[in-house]
This record gives C-alpha cells, sequence and structure tokens, in this order.
C-alpha cells in the first residue's frame, strides 16, 4: 500500500519534472518559444478553450463520428464472429475474405473511400469501421472456436436451444477476448477518425489541429492536442473500467 | 493507435495458438482448399461483379474503374517506376525509424523493466502521451522537422518506441523468478544476468513487440505522408485522388496491401528462425 503511493508520488514527480524542464528552457530561452510555447501559456489557452465552451462544438462532432462507427464496428464484429464460429460453412466463405482485406492498411482507404462516398459523415464512419470491425471479428471468431468443449457438451447435454447456448455459453465464454478486440479497436477506430478529419478538412478535431498549425496558432494546436489526449485517455480508462465490471471472470477460464 | 500496444500481442499470440489446436482437434486432414471453396468463389464473384459493374455502366462513378484496370495500372506503375519508386522511398523511411523506434525501445524497456524507481518515475509520463493518436502528433512536429524524411522518420521511431518498450517491459517483468535467483545463487554480475538470462527469456515479448510495431510503422508511415506529403506512396495515394485518377490510387493501396502482408509473413519466417523457444514460455 505504501509502496503503491510512493510510485504514485514518483509518477507525479516525473511529469512534474517533464513539465518544469519545459516552462524552465521556455523562460531562458533553450527551446524557441514561438514553436513551442511554455506549458503555463499552453494551459492558459487550455482554460480559456475549456471555459468558454468552445471544446464542444468540434469535441463532439468527432466523437458522434467515432461512436456511430465504433457501435456499428463492434456489432458487426461480434455477430459476423460469432456465425463464424459457429457455422464451419459461414466460416469457410468469409474467412478467406476477411484475411485478404485485414493487411490492408485502412489509413490507405481513407482516400479511396473519399472518392466513392464523397466527403461527409458517411465516409467517417465507414472508415471508422473499417478499421475497428477487424481486430473484434478476430478476437470474438477465436473466442468462440476456444471455447472448451465440455461447456458446449454440458449445453447439449441439458438440451439448450442453440440460441439459447450462443447467448448463455458461448458469448460469456468468449467475451473476454471480445473486450480484448474491442480495445484494440478503440484505439484503431480513434487513430482513423482523426486521420479522415485531417485529410477532409471540413470539421472535427482532426481538421481543427492541422489548421491550427497551417495557421500558426501554435498555442491554441497544443492546447487542443492536450484535449485529444485526454479525451483518447479517458475513453480508454472507461473501456477497462466497463471491462473489470463487465467479466469479473477474466482470466479464470 | 499507441494505446492498442499490448493487446494484439496477446490476440495474436492466443489467435495462433487457438488456430493451431482447433485445426489439429476438428479438421484434422481437410485440405485447405476444400474448406475455403465458398470462400474463394466469394472473391472471385465479387471481383466478377466489381469488372462488370464498372464495364457495363451499373456503377456511373468516375471514381469506379474496372477491376483489371487497376491491375493494369500496378502493372504499369511498377514497370515505369511511378509506383515502385514511392514504394521504395516509403519503405526506407519506414525501415530507418522503425529499427531506431524498436532499439530505443528495447533498451528503455530493459531499463523500465530492470528497475522499478526508474519505472515508476518514468511510466506515467509514457501513459500521458500514450493516448494521443499519432496523427494529432504530425502537425506540431512539422513545425520542428519540416515536412520532408526527418518528419517521418520520427514519427515511424515514435511510434514503433512504444509497443517495443511496452513488450519489453512486460517481457522482463515477466520473467522467472527462479531463473533470477539462479543467476543471483551463481554469483552472476548485473550486466551478465541481463544479458544472458533476462534477454533470452525476454526475447519472444520483444518479438511480439517489434511484430505489433512493424504494423503501425507501415501505417504511419502513409498517414504521416498523406498528412505531410512529399514523397511516398501515402503521398501518392493523395495525388492520385486529387488527380482523378482512381485506378492508379487502387493499384497503390493494392500495393501496400501486399507489402504489409508480406511484411508481417517474413516477420513470422524470421521469429520463428531466431527464437524456436518462442511460444513456449
Amino acid at each position: 500500500m505504501r509502496d503503491r503511493l510512493l510510485a504514485r508520488l514518483l509518477g507525479l514527480l516525473g511529469i512534474a519534472a517533464v513539465l518544469g524542464a519545459w516552462e524552465l528552457a521556455g523562460r531562458t530561452g533553450a527551446l524557441n518559444p514561438v514553436l513551442v510555447p511554455r506549458p503555463s501559456l499552453v494551459g492558459q489557452t487550455l482554460w480559456h478553450i475549456l471555459s468558454s465552451g468552445e471544446f464542444l462544438g468540434p469535441l463532439g462532432h468527432t466523437l458522434l463520428l467515432f461512436a456511430t462507427g465504433y457501435g456499428l464496428a463492434c456489432l458487426l464484429g461480434i455477430v459476423l464472429g460469432l456465425l463464424m464460429g459457429f457455422s464451419p460453412a459461414l466460416y469457410g466463405l468469409f474467412e478467406p475474405l476477411v484475411e485478404l482485406i485485414r493487411p490492408l492498411p485502412k489509413s490507405a482507404l481513407v482516400p479511396a473511400l473519399f472518392l466513392f462516398l464523397g466527403i461527409g459523415p458517411a465516409t467517417m464512419v465507414t472508415v471508422v469501421v473499417l478499421a475497428a470491425v477487424f481486430p473484434v471479428l478476430i478476437n470474438t471468431l477465436q473466442g468462440v472456436r476456444g471455447i472448451d468443449p465440455v461447456l458446449l457438451d454440458t449445453a447439449r447435454t441439458f438440451q439448450c436451444s442453440r440460441l439459447r447456448t450462443l447467448l448463455a455459453v458461448v458469448l460469456p465464454a468468449a467475451m473476454p477476448m471480445i473486450l480484448a478486440g474491442m480495445r484494440v479497436g478503440l484505439g484503431l477506430g480513434l487513430v482513423l477518425v482523426i486521420l479522415a478529419e485531417m485529410l477532409a478538412g471540413e470539421s472535427g478535431l482532426g481538421y481543427l489541429i492541422l489548421d491550427l498549425q497551417r495557421s500558426f496558432q501554435i498555442r491554441e494546436m497544443y492546447a487542443w492536442i492536450a484535449i485529444l489526449a485526454a479525451v483518447g485517455g479517458s475513453l480508454a480508462l472507461l473501456f477497462d473500467w466497463t471491462d473489470k465490471r463487465l467479466v469479473p471472470w477474466r482470466g479464470r477460464a | 493507435m499507441i494505446q492498442s500496444t499490448a493487446m494484439p500481442r496477446l490476440g495474436g499470440a492466443a489467435r495462433r495458438e487457438a488456430k493451431r489446436t482447433s485445426r489439429a482437434a476438428v479438421q484434422p486432414a481437410r485440405p485447405w482448399l476444400h474448406t475455403r471453396a465458398s470462400g474463394l468463389a466469394l472473391i472471385l464473384a465479387l471481383l466478377v461483379l466489381w469488372e462488370a459493374s464498372a464495364r457495363l455502366g451499373w456503377v456511373q462513378s468516375q471514381s469506379w474503374p474496372p477491376f483489371s484496370a487497376v491491375l493494369a495500372a500496378a502493372w504499369r506503375g511498377f514497370t515505369d517506376g511511378e509506383l515502385s519508386l514511392p514504394l521504395l522511398s516509403s519503405l526506407g523511411r519506414m525501415l530507418a525509424g522503425y529499427a531506431i523506434g524498436c532499439s530505443l525501445g528495447v533498451a528503455v524497456g530493459l531499463l523500465l523493466g530492470g528497475n522499478r524507481w526508474i519505472r515508476y518515475l518514468v511510466l506515467p509520463v509514457l501513459e500521458v502521451i500514450r493516448p494521443i493518436p499519432i496523427p494529432a502528433i504530425v502537425p506540431p512536429l512539422i513545425l520542428f522537422l519540416g515536412i520532408d524524411d526527418a518528419l517521418k522518420i520520427f514519427v515511424v521511431a515514435l511510434a514503433s518506441f512504444v509497443p517495443a518498450l511496452i513488450n519489453t517491459m512486460a517481457g522482463v517483468l515477466g520473467v522467472d523468478d527462479v531463473l533470477l535467483q539462479t543467476a543471483r545463487t551463481f554469483r552472476t554480475g548485473w550486466t551478465r544476468t541481463m544479458l544472458r538470462v533476462v534477454l533470452p527469456a525476454t526475447l519472444p515479448a520483444i518479438a511480439s513487440g517489434l511484430r505489433v510495431a512493424i504494423g503501425l510503422a507501415l501505417v504511419v508511415t502513409i498517414v504521416a505522408e498523406m498528412i505531410a506529403g512529399s514523397a511516398g506512396l501515402g503521398y501518392y495515394i493523395v495525388q492520385m485522388q486529387y488527380a482523378l485518377r482512381p485506378d492508379a490510387m487502387y493499384a497503390a493501396v493494392l500495393c501496400l496491401a501486399l507489402t504489409g502482408y508480406t511484411l508481417n509473413r517474413l516477420f513470422l519466417l524470421g521469429e520463428a528462425r531466431l527464437i524456436p523457444w518462442m511460444g513456449r514460455g
């Protein structure tokens, strides 16, 4: 317990040391103040953006696109993964296609989708879906295939229907793997939505950050990157927190 | 993207394990082609559909070239260098960044894994930076490094650094205590213990980190080239989008997919050769 407290303290010290060194380097002129404004100045700008509520628009825009795409990807990945895991015929049908599309760097598809779907929310959502669906799908599939056959046999012994077996036996057993896939998809989806916004240049966090850099509003740019980092961090923390409560049986298989 | 470092490793290892066991148990002698005949037929059907929809004008769009045109564009691009030169330049930058990022990542990972206090001090700083999606790091870096090679190499190095570090550290922390105690019993020095005991025991974890990193490195190279384009395949793809030459663009995407696949395959091959004790932890 004391050890953990000490670890926390040291961690805060590490972060404080980096910020302090940065501030000092800015004040003494070791760092170019135009390119890297001092953290205190960035902090002021950040506070201004936060307190004026300015952040709600772009943040909401990005998060909405992300959440829609991510939700669709999870749904699609889990359903398809369960079906492929359950039915050898469907597995044989879809596996080669999945293996064909999976190694594609999804970022390379962004310009192709712009051409095809035009620049707009539909494209952004598609991009996120493409990025997040494969980790979910693959993990679901492996989760289903890795199920202890005894569990399935037991369900059969009790004459559980297929649907009931799926919902009460297969899904909980595969849940840790599915969530691990969703965790990977979360990071990938966020990366792709930011990239797509940067390339499409209309609105959202990604567009804003690139635009601020191009118009040389450096402080604002750093402030928005900090906001983005906070969003990414909170999403990951939120996920891990939910994960712990959803599958307390993780690692005890 | 940086967030998802340790997980694919777990997924990957478990996946391979599961694949091996399920194949051995469920379908002992069924030939690969037989189980996948329907799937290959599906791919073929989709390709035919693509070709037909473009040729017969079902999809009336500038951006929907027939598949054969894409193949032709890929062939042309490779023979006249329009496609192969950007690919080579992208690969060069990627490998440079990858090598730098991975060597630093492994070194720092060993350090953080080996010393508790340094770990407590440095890890939180890393945790603050990690959730920033990679594309967002590019704009501020453009200010320092311009848009040429230095920028891309740096971004790739940064992207490879994190999984290399995290996996190495996790590997060091997971080294069997008995090994360390045995080394201590023989009064092995710190350096020697690190090199002869900890490093070999950590190699499988390091290798997984490096494999995650190589996938990331390719993606990040393309991303950086798209955002701060001056050369390379990412820039080429965006250019072809603007130039309304979809066949060339799809050809580049295709070639990128092949590259990604090949890199991963090569890595797995090398891994099996160099670390035969992989997966037998």
